[in-house]
C-alpha cells in the first residue's frame, strides 16, 4: 500500500468517480469538477487519467446503456472499487494526519 | 441536429483503441452539443476538432498495441502447443507435408548452390579485372557446310603472337601462356603418369593461387624448375620437404627438374586447373612453333595495367596481328574462298570471370549460362508446387478443426488471432521442414556434386547463404500456404459450425489443374525413364562383334617410337610362359581411347576409314572373325603394307572381291597401293553412337604408327592375382615405366558415361516428380472426400456397397491421370525420338511401353487415393448424419 501514490489529479478524478456513483463517465466528470471546484480540465487528460486508474484497479468500468442523447453512443461508466476507496481514505488519513502536525497557526489577515 | 466535422471523427476512429472508440466518441459528442449550446455551432465545431486533437495521445493510442501485444503473446504459447498437439495427432500427414516442402527446400538449395559456384568462377584473383584470355575468330568452311555459324572461335593461338604482344604493347604488364600436356613424372622408385600444364613465369604474378613456398617473383626465371601442387608432393615426397628435390620427367627424353614452389591446388571453380606446373619452354613443339605463326596451339593470357583500357590494346594488336600475319591471312582467304564479311582471323579478348559461361569458345569446365536459368526455372516451379499441395493438404484437415474455430471465437478470439494461429503453425512445419531440408540438401551434395560434375563444398561462408537463402524460402512458403487455410477457417461462423451439422465445401479449384499437370510431369518422367533403361541395358548387353572380357589395357608409356614395338615383343615373351595370360597383343589404340582416321581420294572420289596399327595376334585375342583371306603374318615381308579390311569398307568401295582388290589409301601414284589380304567381319570398333564405318588394320609402322598400346587377355577368374601377376612382370621388366592399366569392358562402358549420368538424373528426377504428384493427388483426394462426407453417408444409407462408393470417389482421379497421360506421351515420345537419334543403334519405342508406364502411373494414382476413398467410404454414416 505505502509505495502506492495517486498524483493529485488522479485523486481528485478517482474523488469525482466516487461522488457521482452510478453517474461517472467521461464528460460528468469533467463537468462536475468545473462546478465544484471551477477548474476547467480536458476531456482527454480525464480519459487518460481514468484508464491509467483503471489500470492500476482502483476504477473499473462497463459500457453504460444506449440513450437517445451523445448521438446513440453509450457512455463508459466507471465505478470505484473496493481498493481505490481504501486508496483516496489512506490519502485522505495521511494528509489529516499531517496537517495535525502543523502548528495551529491562523492565515495571516483573518 | 448539427454535425461534427467528420475528418475528425475518421481520425479519432482511426487513432483510438476499438473498445474505447464508443465511450471516448460519446462523450466528444456531448460536449459538442453542449457547446453548440453555449458557443454557437462554429466555434464549438472548431472545439471538438481541438479536443479530438488532445485524444491523440500515447496514452489513448498506445493503449490498445500493449494490451493486444500482452494478449498475444499470451497466446503464443498456447499456439505452440496447440501446433505440436496437432502435428503429433496428424503424423502421417505432417510426415508426409513436411517433407514434400524439405525436398522441395533441399532441391533448391542444391540448385542455389549451383548458380552461385557458377557464379564464383574465377571471382577469387585479385587482378580478375585486368586478365583476359585472348581467343581468335575465324570462318570455318565445314561449319558454314552444316549450316552452323561460320564464324568460329578459340582460345588457341601462335605462339609468336604472345611474345610480339608483350615486346611491343606498353598497355600489357603480364602475359603468360597456359598449356596443357602429360609426361612420364619418376622420382625414386614412384614411377606415374601425370598431367602438366605449361605456363610461364607471369603465371605466379598474375593470378592469385597462394604459393606455399617460393617466391613468386624468382619462379621460373630457370627452364628446369618445376612447381607442385601439395598433392602432387605428397604423392611423391610424402612427408619430406619438396623443395629442392629433383625429380624426371620424359619430354621427349628423360629430363631432370627442380622443385622450386608449391602451390595451392586450383579450387573447384577456378576455369584453370592444374597439378604440375613447368616453364613453357619444355612443352613440345616449343622451339619449332616459336616463329611459326600458322601454328595454332597457345592458349594466352594477359593482363593489362589498371589505367589501360582494353580498347587500347585492341587497336595495337589488330595493327600487329596484320603486320605480322597479313599476307598469310590474304592467301589463305583465296585459298578457302571466304566472303570478304567474315574475318580470316581476328582477336577477341574475354574477362577471365567471363571464361567459365563464355559459350562461343571452348574451355575447361565451361558451361552454359542456360543450365542456370533452366535449374532456376526448376527450383521457382518446386517451390510452387511445394506450396500448393502444401496448402490443399492443410485444407483437408482443416475440416475436423472447424469446431475449435468455433470455440476459439466464442471464448474471444478475434480473426487476426486466428489468421495469426493457423499462420504460425504452418510457420512450424515449414521450419521443421526447413531444417530436414538442409540436412537433405548436406546429404545429397555428393550425390549432387557427381550429377552437375562440380566440386562444391559447404563452408562456413556458404552455409550461411544457405541458411540464410533457405530461411527466407521458409518463411515465404509457410506464410503463403499457411495463409489460405488461416483465412479460409478463420471465416467460419461460430454459431454454424457449433450448432453442428455444418458443412462447408473446401474450395480448391486450383488444385486440378496443378495435380494434371504434376502427373504430366511424372508421366513423361516416367516415360522417359523407362525408354532410357531400356536403351542402357540394351548397349550393356549388345554383342559388339569382338570378346571384350578380360582384356587389361595397358599403355606402353614409349611414346611415339619404334620403342613401343619392342615392349610389346619384350612383354609377349616374357608372358609365354605365363598361364593365366591367354596372349598379348599390341595396337595403336584401343576401343574408346582414340582412333586414327584417314581421309583420302580414289579415283577423285573422297573416301576415309578408321585406321588400326595391329600385330598378328590382335585378331585372335579379340576373337574377330576373318571372314574370306588371311590374318597377317611376321614372316612375310611384303606384310608390312598389306591391310585387313572391314566389310564396311568392302561396300564402301563397292568391291565384290575383295581380296583381289588393293586399297591405294596412300595415293601412291606409281604403286597399286596396299595389298587386301583378309575381311573381317563388321564389329563395333566405335561406340553405338556411331555405324560401323570403314575400317583396316595394318601393319604398317612407318604410315599407321606404333603399338602404343599393349592388350593383355587373362584366362577366366581370380583377376585380382593375375593382374598382380602381370604387374610383377612389368616391373621386373620396366622399373621406371609406370604400370597404366584398364578393363578394356570398362573402357567400352565408359563410353556412355555421360548417357549413364542422365540416366541416373532422370530417375531421381521421376522418383521426385512421382512423389511430388501423388502428394498432390493425395491433397486433392482428401479434399474430395471432406466435401462429399454427407454424399457418402446417405449413400450408405441407402444401401451403396463399399466398392461403389469406392469407385465413386476414385473415377476422377483415374481420368486425371489418363488426361496427363494423353498430354504426356507425344510429348515423351519425340524427345526420347531425340535421344534415341544420338545412338545408330537404338531400341524400338513401341505402344507397349508407353501402356506399360500408364498402367504404373495409374496404379500408383490409385494407390494413393485409395487412403482416403477407403477412409470415407468406412466412415459410419451416423457420424456424419447424426444432425441433420
Amino acid at each position: 500500500m505505502s509505495k502506492e501514490y495517486l498524483g493529485e489529479f488522479e485523486e481528485l478524478v478517482l474523488t469525482m468517480v466516487g461522488i457521482l456513483g452510478e453517474e461517472a463517465y467521461g464528460n460528468a466528470i469533467v463537468n462536475e469538477i468545473k462546478d465544484r471546484l471551477g477548474r476547467d480540465v480536458n476531456l482527454s487528460a480525464v480519459h487518460v487519467t481514468l484508464y491509467r486508474l483503471e489500470d492500476k484497479g482502483h476504477v473499473k468500468s462497463r459500457m453504460g446503456g444506449a440513450t437517445n442523447a451523445r448521438g446513440g453512443r453509450r457512455k463508459r461508466i466507471f465505478t470505484i472499487t473496493n481498493a481505490g476507496l481504501a486508496m483516496l481514505k489512506a490519502m485522505k488519513e495521511a494528509r489529516v494526519d499531517l496537517w495535525k502536525l502543523i502548528p495551529q497557526l491562523k492565515i495571516s489577515g483573518t | 441536429m448539427h454535425h461534427p466535422p467528420r475528418f475528425a471523427l475518421k481520425f479519432l476512429k482511426w487513432f483510438s483503441p476499438p473498445e474505447l472508440y464508443e465511450g471516448i466518441e460519446g462523450d466528444l459528442l456531448e460536449q459538442f452539443e453542449s457547446d453548440i449550446k453555449e458557443l454557437g455551432e462554429k466555434k464549438a465545431k472548431r472545439r471538438f476538432a481541438w479536443n479530438v486533437l488532445k485524444f491523440f495521445r500515447p496514452g489513448i493510442f498506445l493503449r490498445n498495441r500493449f494490451s493486444t501485444e500482452i494478449i498475444n503473446t499470451i497466446m503464443i504459447g498456447n499456439y505452440f502447443k496447440v501446433a505440436t498437439r496437432n502435428i503429433a495427432k496428424r503424423k502421417l500427414y505432417s510426415f508426409i507435408n513436411a517433407i514434400g516442402l524439405s525436398i522441395g527446400i533441399a532441391f533448391c538449395v542444391l540448385i542455389y548452390l549451383y548458380i552461385e559456384d557458377e557464379k564464383s568462377f574465377d571471382r577469387f584473383h585479385i587482378n580478375k579485372d585486368h586478365i583476359y584470355r585472348l581467343n581468335e575468330a575465324s570462318y570455318s568452311v565445314y561449319a558454314e557446310q552444316r549450316g552452323e555459324d561460320p564464324v568460329r572461335k578459340s582460345a588457341y593461338l601462335p605462339l609468336p603472337l604472345g611474345n610480339v604482344l608483350k615486346d611491343e604493347v606498353p598497355e600489357v604488364q603480364h602475359l603468360t601462356r597456359f598449356r596443357g600436356g602429360q609426361a612420364v613424372f619418376r622420382y625414386g622408385e614412384k614411377v606415374f603418369n601425370e598431367g602438366l600444364t605449361y605456363v610461364e613465369a607471369d603465371f605466379f604474378r598474375m593470378f592469385s593461387f597462394p604459393l606455399l613456398a617460393g617466391s613468386a617473383e624468382h619462379l621460373f626465371n630457370d627452364k628446369h624448375e618445376i612447381v607442385l601442387t601439395p598433392e602432387i608432393a605428397e604423392k611423391y615426397f610424402g612427408q619430406e620437404d619438396p623443395v629442392g628435390k629433383v625429380v624426371t620427367l620424359d619430354l621427349e627424353g628423360e629430363k631432370q627438374f627442380t622443385v622450386t614452389g608449391i602451390i595451392e591446388s586450383p579450387p573447384a571453380n577456378s576455369s584453370l586447373s592444374f597439378k604440375i606446373l613447368v616453364p613453357l619452354e619444355n612443352s613440345r613443339g616449343y622451339e619449332r612453333s616459336r616463329e611459326q605463326w600458322s601454328n595454332f596451339s597457345w592458349p594466352t593470357f594477359i593482363q593489362l595495367y589498371p589505367d589501360a583500357g582494353i580498347a587500347n590494346l585492341k587497336v595495337k594488336a589488330d595493327t600487329l596481328v596484320k603486320k605480322h600475319m597479313g599476307e598469310t591471312l590474304e592467301s589463305w582467304r583465296k585459298e578457302a574462298n571466304i566472303p570478304a564479311e567474315f574475318p580470316v582471323f581476328e582477336l577477341t579478348y574475354t574477362n577471365l570471370v567471363d571464361i567459365h559461361l563464355d559459350t562461343e569458345v571452348g574451355w575447361d569446365k565451361r558451361s552454359d549460362p542456360k543450365y542456370s536459368w533452366i535449374l532456376g526455372g526448376i527450383a521457382l516451379l518446386i517451390i510452387v508446387i511445394a506450396c500448393i499441395n502444401y496448402i490443399s493438404l492443410a485444407l483437408t484437415t482443416s475440416a475436423s478443426r472447424k469446431i475449435e474455430v468455433g470455440i476459439r471465437k466464442v471464448v474471444g478470439a478475434h480473426r487476426k488471432q486466428l489468421v495469426w494461429q493457423f499462420g504460425l503453425e504452418s510457420l512450424m512445419l515449414a521450419v521443421i521442414s526447413m531444417f530436414t531440408g538442409l540436412v537433405l540438401a548436406v546429404f545429397f551434395l555428393p550425390a549432387f556434386n557427381e550429377f552437375t560434375g562440380k566440386g562444391i563444398a559447404l563452408t562456413s561462408f556458404n552455409m550461411a547463404q544457405v541458411a540464410g537463402a533457405s530461411l527466407g524460402i521458409t518463411l515465404v512458403v509457410g506464410l503463403l500456404a499457411g495463409s489460405y487455410p488461416a483465412l479460409f477457417l478463420s471465416g467460419f461462423l461460430p454459431v454454424t459450425v457449433l450448432k453442428g451439422g455444418f458443412t462447408s465445401k473446401l474450395k480448391a479449384g486450383f488444385t486440378k489443374p496443378l495435380v494434371v499437370f504434376q502427373f504430366f510431369l511424372s508421366a513423361s518422367m516416367i516415360i522417359c525413364s523407362i525408354i532410357m533403361y531400356r536403351q542402357m541395358e540394351f548397349i550393356a548387353t549388345k554383342d559388339l562383334g569382338y570378346d571384350k572380357e578380360h582384356v587389361l589395357v595397358i599403355s606402353t608409356q614409349t611414346g611415339w617410337s619404334e620403342e613401343a614395338d619392342r615392349v610389346v615383343e619384350q612383354f609377349r615373351n616374357k608372358m609365354s610362359s605365363e598361364p593365366s595370360v591367354v596372349s598379348v597383343a599390341g595396337t595403336s589404340s584401343s576401343f574408346s581411347r582414340g582412333w586414327s582416321h584417314y581421309g583420302y581420294k580414289i579415283k577423285d572420289e573422297n573416301k576415309s576409314a578408321y585406321v588400326y596399327r595391329v600385330d598378328p595376334e590382335y585378331i585372335s585375342l579379340l576373337s574377330l572373325t576373318l571372314k574370306e583371306g588371311r590374318n597377317f603374318d611376321e614372316r612375310m615381308a611384303t606384310d608390312s603394307t598389306t591391310v585387313i579390311i572391314n566389310e564396311a569398307l568392302a561396300r564402301d568401295m563397292g568391291w565384290d572381291n575383295p581380296l583381289e582388290e588393293h586399297l591405294n589409301w596412300r595415293e601412291d601414284t606409281v604403286g597399286l597401293g596396299a595389298q587386301v589380304i583378309g575381311v573381317l567381319s563388321d564389329y563395333h570398333f566405335l561406340s553405338l553412337n556411331n555405324n560401323i564405318e570403314p575400317m583396316f588394320l595394318s601393319m604398317d609402322k612407318k604410315n599407321t604408327g606404333y603399338l602404343t598400346t599393349m592388350l593383355v587377355k587373362l584366362s577366366p577368374g581370380d583377376i585380382p592375382q593375375k593382374i598382380e601377376k602381370v604387374k610383377s612382370a612389368w616391373a621386373e621388366l620396366y622399373p621406371d615405366k609406370p604400370f597404366d592399366y584398364s578393363f578394356m569392358d570398362e573402357d567400352v562402358a565408359k563410353q556412355y558415361n555421360s548417357y549413364k549420368r542422365w540416366m541416373s538424373i532422370t530417375a531421381l528426377s521421376t522418383g521426385f516428380a512421382i512423389f511430388i504428384a501423388c502428394l498432390g493427388l493425395f491433397g486433392l483426394a482428401g479434399i474430395n472426400a471432406v466435401n462429399r462426407t454427407k454424399e457418402i453417408g446417405i449413400r450408405k444409407v441407402m444401401g451403396a456397397e463399399l466398392s461403389h462408393i469406392f469407385v465413386l470417389l476414385n473415377k476422377q482421379f483415374v481420368w486425371l491421370a489418363i488426361i496427363a497421360f494423353l498430354l504426356a506421351a507425344p510429348l515423351s515420345w519425340y524427345f526420347m525420338n531425340k535421344w534415341l537419334a544420338s545412338f545408330k543403334y537404338a531400341i524400338h519405342v513401341g505402344w507397349e511401353l508407353f501402356a506399360g508406364s500408364m498402367l504404373l502411373g495409374l496404379a500408383l494414382a490409385l494407390l494413393t487415393v485409395s487412403y482416403h476413398a477407403i477412409k470415407a467410404a468406412l466412415i459410419n454414416p451416423a457420424d456424419t448424419l447424426k444432425y441433420e
